[in-house]
């Protein structure tokens, strides 16, 4: 299936809103990330995110840029990031502001159990 | 045998850049374009390691394993506690800032005294050692330097280093002031708080979370965005994002040796004297010194009348003026029994 086990990149609202729909359709507890292409702290915990993703194919992972989606992060209320939206059937049942490795990872546990 | 040293060393590096209009205006990145790798090489000169970080449209904040780095565009703050040598991070962040068009314009360096001294490695082995390696490292268009150990007549004897050099271009905004407060003997029960639980599953940061719930710290500055970390078997850092203000807090729980550190960017949304009210009742230390940084404001007047009723009682004021720094004031308090 296309982009199991990978982080998927949103460049366009269409993109984003068909992921989203997808999404919503599916089980599948998917995991947004909200990144800047000059945040620092977004690169630091990247390589861990995409290990992630590898790891836990049942999991839908999606990175949105603040700045090309700055509508879609407007409305998420995105003003830090890393931020990680997590989502279950087109519902937010829970986030996580900054790069945490430990936090991220429980958070995940936490809905995929 | 000596325990670990929570007295951080500070260190911060302003820059200025080609077209400092850019920068102004939020459209350059300056500092925060450096590849993550290239901080972790700066990093590894001081021998830590980021352990958790945030952003936001205004600068960077990362929690390191031996405390904190800050990086703005043209500014960046680095503090670390126990045996790092930080003054090494100089020579390879001014080789990162050369490539990328950026200048150093001002530098400064301070410190409280280290409750074990002979455990530091050379630069650190003495202020003076201190001074001489940052003169080294430092280019020469930086003429305007100061070198100041500030006294104070408390029972420890408890100093403040402070060296500044400026090239006279960049002058500390009269808007901001910084506030380091260093604390020691915590209150015992409080500090207990920043054990790790027996037994416990969790780890880093859903323990710091907890930690930064418990103790009250999460009330200190109710608006900022908090990155937190708690250490194995003991110990705590965090982070405070509010706007373009940083904050951050650094805890040595461990009886006989315990310390605990506040600092932040001030003016906040709450007046400093009753940030500083709340800090003293998070940690109830038996002594607290409190050093001021500001270009213009009266701003350590308010330290007193703010910590006195905490049962904390001022025992020294000294104060030094600083080029292109403006002023710094560094208080000592203790506890009436002391």
């Amino acid at each position: 299936m296309a982009g199991e086990g990978q982080v998927i990149s949103c460049h366009t609202l269409d993109a984003w809103d068909d992921h989203l729909h997808k999404g919503n359709k599916s089980k599948k507890l998917m995991v947004v990330d909200f990144t800047a292409s000059w945040c620092g702290p977004c690169r630091f915990i990247a390589p861990f995110v995409a290990e992630l993703a590898k790891r836990l194919p049942s999991v839908t992972f999606l990175k949105v840029d603040v700045d090309e989606l700055e509508l879609v992060a407007k409305n998420w209320a995105v003003d830090a990031m890393p931020t990680f939206v997590f989502l279950k059937e087109g519902k937010l049942v829970d986030k996580v502001v900054g790069a945490k490795r430990d936090e991220l990872q429980q958070t995940i546990a936490k809905h995929t159990t | 045998m000596a325990g670990f040293e929570g007295f951080e060393k500070r260190l911060e590096l302003n820059f200025s850049g080609d077209d400092p209009a850019a920068v102004a205006e939020g459209q350059d990145l300056g500092l925060r374009r450096l590849s993550f790798e290239s901080l972790e090489k700066v990093l590894r000169a001081v021998q830590c390691t980021v352990v958790s970080a945030v952003a936001n449209h205004y600068f960077d904040a990362y929690v390191l394993s031996e405390s904190s780095l800050f990086v703005y565009p043209t500014k960046i703050i680095i503090k670390t506690c126990g045996t790092t040598q930080l003054l090494k991070s100089i020579r390879p962040l001014l080789s990162y800032a050369a490539e990328m068009g950026l200048i150093l314009c001002g530098c400064r360096y301070t410190r409280g005294s280290f409750i074990f001294p002979n455990s530091q490695p050379y630069p650190h082995t003495s202020f003076r050692d201190e001074v001489n390696y940052l003169e080294s490292k430092l280019p020469n268009t930086l003429i305007y330097r100061k070198a100041t150990v500030m006294d104070s007549t408390d029972s420890d004897h408890h100093q403040w280093h402070v060296f500044t050099a400026s090239d006279g271009t960049h002058f500390m905004s009269d808007e901001f002031y910084t506030v380091e407060v260093c604390m020691t003997e915590l209150d015992p029960v409080l500090a207990g708080k920043f054990f790790r639980r027996l037994n416990c599953k969790y780890s880093g940061d859903i323990d710091g979370k907890e930690m930064t719930e418990i103790t009250g710290i999460g009330d200190i500055i109710p608006n900022a965005i908090i990155c937190d970390y708690g250490f194995d078997p003991c110990g705590y850092s965090m982070n405070g994002v509010d706007v373009d203000r940083y904050s951050t807090i650094h805890v040595t729980p461990e009886e006989g040796f315990s310390y605990a550190s506040f600092e932040m960017v001030g003016p906040g949304f709450d007046g400093l004297g009753e940030v500083l009210k709340k800090v003293a009742k998070v940690f109830r230390p038996g002594t607290l010194s409190v050093a001021t940084t500001s270009a213009g404001r009266e701003v350590w007047t308010r330290v007193k009348s703010a910590l006195e009723p905490t049962g904390l009682k001022c025992r020294s004021v000294a104060a030094d003026e600083f080029p292109a720094v403006g002023s710094v004031v560094f208080q000592t308090f203790t506890t009436r029994r002391n």
